[in-house]
C-alpha cells in the first residue's frame, strides 16, 4: 500500500504537468560518434542546450565510437554501447545525473542499439558488425546489474534496432543485410520467429554494402526474383497493441508487422531512407527519421499517411526518441565531415522544428532520460 | 497536424496507464519469492546438474510460475534454458534463477580443480658435483591432462647430509653419495636417484669480454672449467655473476647484469667485476665501463603548422619530377589530407589538401615510385570508409583515382603499399591485400587473419616480401606475402612466426638486421593508456631464428608512451608522444633497457603556441629522409629536424 502511494504520489505531478507541457524541461542523453562524447540536451519548452557533456573514450588517440543509448526502466542508469575496441565493442554502464561510470561488459563486434527488458531486467544489445562481411552476426544479453554478457544469440546480417515489447517478454531486431526481423522470447534468449521484411523472396546478401547507412543511396543488391533488398534498419515496436514497425531503409518504406499473425499488415511508403523509428506513448503516431532526406517524417499510425516532414538542421538524420508525454520528438542529425552533430526538437503539436542543440560530431544514439518541472 | 487538444484528453490517460502498469504487476508478485534446492553445489569438470527451483508464496505453495536461468561466467559454467547446469573450469561461479528483475536468486556453484595425476622432475642430472648447486624443476599435470603452475611441489632428499633441498627447491651436493630426490604435489609423488659425485674441477677460467667498454655495449664471457690435467669439464654448473662499483656510489641502482650465458651490458659507468664460479672455486675479471656519451644536439630546421586540427600520420617521398614532398593526415577533423612541397625544408609549402568523405584520414602512404598516395578513411558520414587512391604525380594538384571500400566498410586505421598492392586494416582483425596494378581498379586478391580467440590488429609493415603485422596481444607476426621463405604469396601469405607480450599493448613493428651482429630484429611498440596517460615502451625482439624469437631488450622513457617508429643506418627513431622524438643509438648487440644505457641520441618535443592543444608535444610519427629527420606532432603539424652534425643526402 506505502508502494502505491509513493508512486501515486509521484504521479499526479506528472499528470498536472503535462498539462502544461511548456513549463516541463526533458532531458536526454545523445551520443556523438566521432568525438567519443554524450551530451545531456535539456529542452524546456522553447530553449534547448546542452548542459553537460561526458567524454567516453579511454584511448585519446583513438576514436572509439559511441553508438547506442538507452536508459534503464528506473531511470537511475544509462548505458552506451562502444563500437570499436581490440576488435570487440562494449557496453558501458553510467549513473544518470552524476555520470560516474560503473562498470563495463565486452560485447561483439560493433555494439549498436539496446534496450533493458522492465520483466527479465537484462540488457539486449545488438552486434551490428558493419565492417563488411556478410556473415551472421547476434544479440548481446547482458546483466546490467554485474555487467556481464550472459548470452549471444545469433540472428541475421548487421542486426539493429534492438527493441522490446512494452511487456518485456519480447526481443526485437532487423537484419539489414539478410532483410529479416527477428524474435527473441526474452527469457529463454532463443530466437523464436523470423521474418523476410521485403517485397520478394528473402536472399541474405551475398557482398558488402552498408549503404543503407548511407545518407545517399546508390546501388543496392539485386534478389532473385528481382526486387530490391529491404534493408531494414530498425524496428520498433507499437506501445498498446501487437504490431511493430520496421524501417525498410533499402527500398523508401516502413511496414507494419502484426506480431499476433506473423505478417506484414501494412506497407508505407517513406522517401527518404527511413532509418530509426519511435512511435509516441499515445500510439498514434510513428516518427521516423529520414536519413538519405537529412528529414524527419511523422506517420498518422490510424491511416498510414505521412502527415508531416521536416526538414532536419542538417544532413544524415540518425536517431529518434518521443517524449514520454507524446508531445516533442528529439531527434539526432550526424552532420559531415567536421560539422558538428547537433539534437532536433520537433514539436507533434505544430509538426514544426522548435529548436537545435549542436553537440559532437556524428551524433546517433539517442535515450530519453526524464522530465522534470 | 496533431491537434493540441488529443494532447490534452491522452497524455494524462496515458501517464497514468504507463504507471499503474508496474505497479499492478508488483501488487501481483509480492510476497513470491524463489525457493532453490539446492543452493549451493559441488560439480567436477564436465559434471552436469539439474536446478531445481520454484517461485512460491508466503506460504510455500509452488507458484508455477516460468524462471529463467543465466550463468555470470559462461564459459566457467554454464546454464540451460531449463536450469542444467555444465562446469566447465575450476573455481566458484554464480548462476542466477530469476523470475523478473526483483525477484531473483543465485546458486553458487564450486567446481574444484581436478586432483593431480602427476608430477615430475624435469631436467636434473644424473650426477651433480660435490659443492655445486642445482635448480630442480617439476612439472604438474591434472587428471584432465591439464598443466598446472598454481600447484606447489614440494622437493625433499632422502639424505640431507648428501644433498640438501632448500624451500625454494634449490639442491647443493655436499658430499659423495647416492639420494633419493622425492617431488610431492597434492599427494601426487615421484621420486628420482641422483648420484653426488666428488669434484673434478680444479680450475675455472674466465675469458672473453673486454676491459673497457662503454655503458650499453653488450660484452660476452665464456668460463672453462677443467680438471687437474686440464680437460674440459663441459657439465660443470658455472655461475656468472656481477660486481659493481660504479662511478657514483651514491645510492646506486642495480646498475649492470649478466646472463647465464656470460653476456654483460651496464647502464652506469664504473668498475664492474664478472665472475663466474663452479662450486667453490671462481675467475673473475674487472671491466672498465665509460659513459656512452653518444648525446647530440637537435636543431629545427622547418615547420610544416597544423593549428586548426589534429594531424595524423605522414610520408615523405621524391616526387617524379625529382622535388621533395610529404602528406599529412588529420585526425578527427574533416577529411583531409595536406601535401607540402618540401625541397626547402627550412620552409615547407601547404600546396594542396584534399578532402574526402571522412573525420579522420589515420594514414597517409605513397607508392615506391612517388606518383600514388594512398590514404585511409574513418568516419564517412555514408558508413563505407576503405580506403581512397590518389594520382599525386604532380602533388601541386593531387587528383582522387578511386575509392576501395569492399569488405573495409568499418573504417580502414592503417595501410602499406607494396609492390602494387595495397595491405589496408579491416575490422580491427586482419590485413586485406588489394591489387592496385589499375589503379583505377583496385581489387582484392588476398587477406590474412590469425585464427586466435579474440585477435585484434593495428598496424602492417612490409619488406622484402614479409609482412611485419602488429596485433596487440597477438604481438608480432611474420608473414611470407612474396618473399619465398615460406611458399607464401599475396594471394596465399603464410605466416613464418611471431611473438606475444603479456602486456598485450603491442601497436607497432619495424623489422630491423643489425649490421654488426648480423642479427634480425622485430622492433615492436605499444600503445597504451593505462592511467588515461600515454605509456608503455620498444620491445626488442631477437627474430634471428623466425621460430624462436627472443625479447632481449627495451626503450623505454618512464614518463611517456610509444607510437610510430623507423629505423635507419643503425637508430631508431620513435615519436614517443608526449615525450617527443626520439633518436635511439641501436648499434652492436643488444640487451637490458637502451634508456637507462643512456643508447638515447637527441629528443626534440615540438611546441607550437597556435597549435590545436598549444604548446603540447604529441608526436604522431618519424620518418628519417636525406639526412633530416621528418615527423608529425598531433597538436602542431609537419617539423622538420636534424641531427647536428649529421650529413644531409641530397642525392638519397
Amino acid at each position: 500500500m506505502r508502494t502505491a502511494i509513493r508512486i501515486l504520489s509521484l504521479l499526479f505531478p506528472l499528470i498536472a504537468g503535462s498539462w502544461t507541457a511548456q513549463a516541463q524541461s526533458y532531458y536526454v542523453y545523445v551520443a556523438a560518434e566521432s568525438e567519443d562524447q554524450v551530451a545531456v540536451v535539456r529542452f524546456d519548452g522553447a530553449q534547448v542546450e546542452v548542459v553537460k557533456t561526458i567524454e567516453v573514450g579511454q584511448w585519446p588517440t583513438e576514436i572509439e565510437g559511441p553508438h547506442g543509448m538507452t536508459v534503464s526502466p528506473d531511470g537511475e542508469h544509462w548505458y552506451l554501447s562502444i563500437a570499436h575496441g581490440l576488435p570487440y565493442g562494449k557496453v558501458v554502464k553510467y549513473k544518470t545525473g552524476t555520470d560516474e561510470k560503473l562498470g563495463e561488459a565486452e560485447l561483439g563486434l560493433f555494439p549498436a542499439s539496446m534496450q533493458i527488458s522492465p520483466v527479465t531486467g537484462l540488457l539486449y544489445v545488438v552486434n551490428f558488425n558493419l565492417h563488411g562481411k556478410m556473415e551472421p552476426s547476434s544479440v548481446s544479453i547482458v546483466d546490467p546489474e554485474m555487467m556481464i554478457e550472459v548470452a549471444r544469440t545469433t540472428t541475421g546480417i548487421m542486426p539493429h534496432g534492438s527493441r522490446l515489447t512494452p511487456d518485456g517478454l519480447k526481443h526485437y531486431s532487423a537484419a539489414m543485410m539478410s532483410g529479416e526481423l527477428f524474435e527473441i522470447d526474452a527469457m529463454t534468449f532463443e530466437v523464436t520467429r523470423r521474418l523476410h521484411t521485403g517485397t520478394g523472396k528473402a536472399m541474405p546478401a551475398m557482398m558488402a554494402d552498408a549503404e543503407a547507412h548511407t545518407h545517399k543511396p546508390g546501388m543496392t543488391m539485386p534478389m532473385d526474383d528481382g526486387a530490391k533488398p529491404p534493408k531494414p534498419t530498425w524496428v520498433q515496436p507499437h506501445p498498446l497493441k501487437p504490431l511493430a514497425y520496421v524501417a525498410n531503409n533499402g527500398i523508401d518504406e516502413i511496414v507494419e508487422v502484426d506480431l499476433e499473425s506473423w505478417t506484414i499488415a501494412r506497407r508505407f511508403k517513406t522517401e527518404g531512407a527511413p532509418y530509426n523509428l519511435d512511435v509516441s506513448p499515445d500510439g498514434r503516431y510513428l516518427v521516423a527519421s529520414l536519413k538519405a532526406a537529412g528529414a524527419t517524417g511523422i506517420i498518422d499510425l490510424s491511416t498510414g499517411e505521412e502527415i508531416a516532414r521536416i526538414a532536419n538542421s542538417r544532413k544524415v538524420t540518425h536517431g529518434v526518441v518521443m517524449s514520454p508525454d507524446n508531445r516533442y520528438a528529439f531527434i539526432s542529425v550526424e552532420g559531415i565531415g567536421g560539422e558538428p552533430g547537433s539534437v532536433d526538437v520537433i514539436d507533434l503539436q505544430t509538426t514544426t522544428l522548435v529548436a537545435t542543440a549542436e553537440i559532437g560530431k556524428q551524433a546517433g544514439g539517442i535515450a530519453f532520460w526524464k522530465m522534470e518541472r | 497536424m496533431v491537434p493540441p487538444t488529443a494532447f490534452k484528453r491522452i497524455v494524462p490517460l496515458v501517464l497514468v496507464l504507463a504507471l499503474m502498469a508496474p505497479l499492478t504487476a508488483q501488487a501481483q508478485d509480492e510476497g513470491l519469492k524463489i525457493k532453490v534446492d539446492q543452493p549451493e553445489m559441488t560439480l567436477t569438470v564436465g559434471e552436469t546438474a539439474q536446478i531445481s527451483a520454484q517461485v512460491v508464496d508466503a506460504y510455500g505453495v509452488d507458484q508455477q510460475k516460468r524462471l529463467f536461468y543465466f550463468s555470470t561466467n559462461r564459459r566457467a559454467v554454464s546454464v540451460s534454458r531449463t536450469g542444467e547446469v555444465t562446469a566447465h573450469k575450476p573455481g566458484t561461479y554464480a548462476l542466477l534463477v530469476r523470475m523478473n528483475r526483483e525477484i531473483s536468486t543465485q546458486v553458487t556453484v564450486n567446481v574444484p580443480y581436478p586432483p593431480v595425476e602427476r608430477v615430475t622432475i624435469v631436467g636434473t642430472p644424473h650426477h651433480v658435483y660435490e659443492g655445486t648447486r642445482v635448480a630442480l624443476v617439476s612439472e604438474v599435470e591434472d587428471a584432465t591432462g591439464a598443466m598446472r603452475d598454481n600447484v606447489t611441489v614440494r622437493m625433499t632428499s632422502s639424505d640431507p647430509s648428501v644433498a640438501s633441498i632448500d624451500s625454494f627447491n634449490r639442491l647443493t651436493a655436499h658430499k659423495p653419495g647416492q639420494v633419493t630426490i622425492t617431488a610431492e604435489a597434492e599427494g601426487a609423488q615421484t621420486e628420482t636417484a641422483l648420484a653426488v659425485v666428488v669434484n673434478p674441477i680444479a680450475q675455472v677460467r674466465l675469458s672473453g669480454g673486454q676491459p673497457e667498454a662503454r655503458t650499453g655495449d653488450v660484452l660476452t664471457f665464456a668460463a672453462r672449467a677443467s680438471d687437474d690435467g686440464g680437460n674440459a669439464i663441459d657439465d660443470a654448473p658455472i655461475l656468472f655473476t656481477v660486481h659493481a662499483d660504479p662511478d657514483d656510489p651514491l645510492a646506486p641502482s642495480a646498475s649492470a647484469q649478466i646472463d647465464q650465458q656470460g653476456r654483460f651490458v651496464a647502464e652506469t659507468p664504473g668498475f664492474y667485476t664478472v665472475v663466474a664460479s663452479a662450486g667453490s672455486l671462481s675467475d673473475q675479471t674487472t671491466v672498465r665501463v665509460e659513459p656512452r656519451n653518444v648525446r647530440r644536439e637537435i636543431e629545427l630546421i622547418g615547420q610544416g603548422a597544423v593549428g586548426e586540427v589534429h594531424t595524423s600520420d605522414l610520408w615523405v617521398w621524391e616526387g617524379v619530377d625529382g622535388r621533395d614532398y610529404a602528406v599529412t593526415g588529420t585526425w578527427n577533423a574533416d577529411g583531409e589530407a595536406y601535401f607540402w612541397d618540401v625541397t626547402d625544408a627550412a620552409t615547407p609549402a601547404l600546396i594542396d589538401t584534399v578532402t574526402v568523405d571522412a573525420r579522420t584520414v589515420n594514414d597517409v602512404k605513397v607508392s615506391e615510385d612517388g606518383s600514388l598516395c594512398i590514404i585511409s578513411r574513418e568516419g564517412a558520414s555514408n558508413r563505407k570508409n576503405g580506403i581512397v587512391l590518389l594520382d599525386c604525380t604532380n602533388p601541386y594538384d593531387v587528383k582522387i583515382i578511386s575509392e576501395f571500400t569492399e569488405n573495409l566498410t568499418g573504417g580502414v586505421h592503417n595501410l602499406f603499399i607494396y609492390q602494387n598492392h595495397v595491405f589496408a586494416l579491416s575490422a580491427g582483425q586482419r590485413y586485406d591485400i588489394i591489387n592496385i596494378d589499375d589503379p583505377a581498379q583496385p581489387h582484392r586478391v588476398g587477406s590474412f587473419e590469425l585464427d586466435t580467440p579474440s585477435h585484434a590488429i593495428h598496424d602492417v609493415w612490409v619488406e622484402d616480401g614479409i609482412a611485419y603485422s602488429s596485433n596487440w596481444s597477438d604481438g608480432v607476426v611474420m608473414v611470407d606475402v612474396g618473399n619465398g621463405i615460406a611458399g607464401g604469396s599475396v594471394t596465399n601469405p603464410v605466416k613464418i612466426g611471431s611473438y606475444a607480450y603479456p602486456s598485450g599493448w603491442n601497436h607497432a613493428a619495424f623489422p630491423y638486421k643489425s649490421k654488426d651482429t648480423g642479427k634480425f630484429y622485430i622492433i615492436a611498440g605499444d600503445e597504451a593508456f593505462p592511467d588515461g596517460k600515454p605509456a608503455g615502451w620498444i620491445h626488442f625482439i631477437d627474430f634471428t631464428d623466425p621460430q624462436n624469437p627472443k625479447e632481449v631488450a627495451r626503450y623505454e622513457v618512464p614518463e611517456a608512451g610509444t607510437h610510430n617508429m623507423w629505423v635507419e643506418d643503425d637508430k631508431l627513431y620513435v615519436a614517443y608522444y608526449q615525450g617527443g622524438l626520439r633518436v635511439v643509438d641501436i648499434s652492436g648487440d643488444l640487451m637490458g633497457d637502451l634508456y637507462k644505457q643512456g643508447r638515447e641520441i637527441a629528443k626534440y618535443q615540438a611546441a607550437d603556441p597556435k597549435g590545436k592543444i598549444p604548446n603540447s608535444p604529441m608526436a604522431w610519427g618519424p620518418q628519417p629522409y636525406k639526412g633530416r629527420i621528418f615527423f608529425s606532432d598531433m597538436n602542431s603539424g609537419l617539423w622538420i629536424v636534424k641531427i647536428k652534425g649529421d650529413e644531409e643526402k641530397p642525392g638519397l
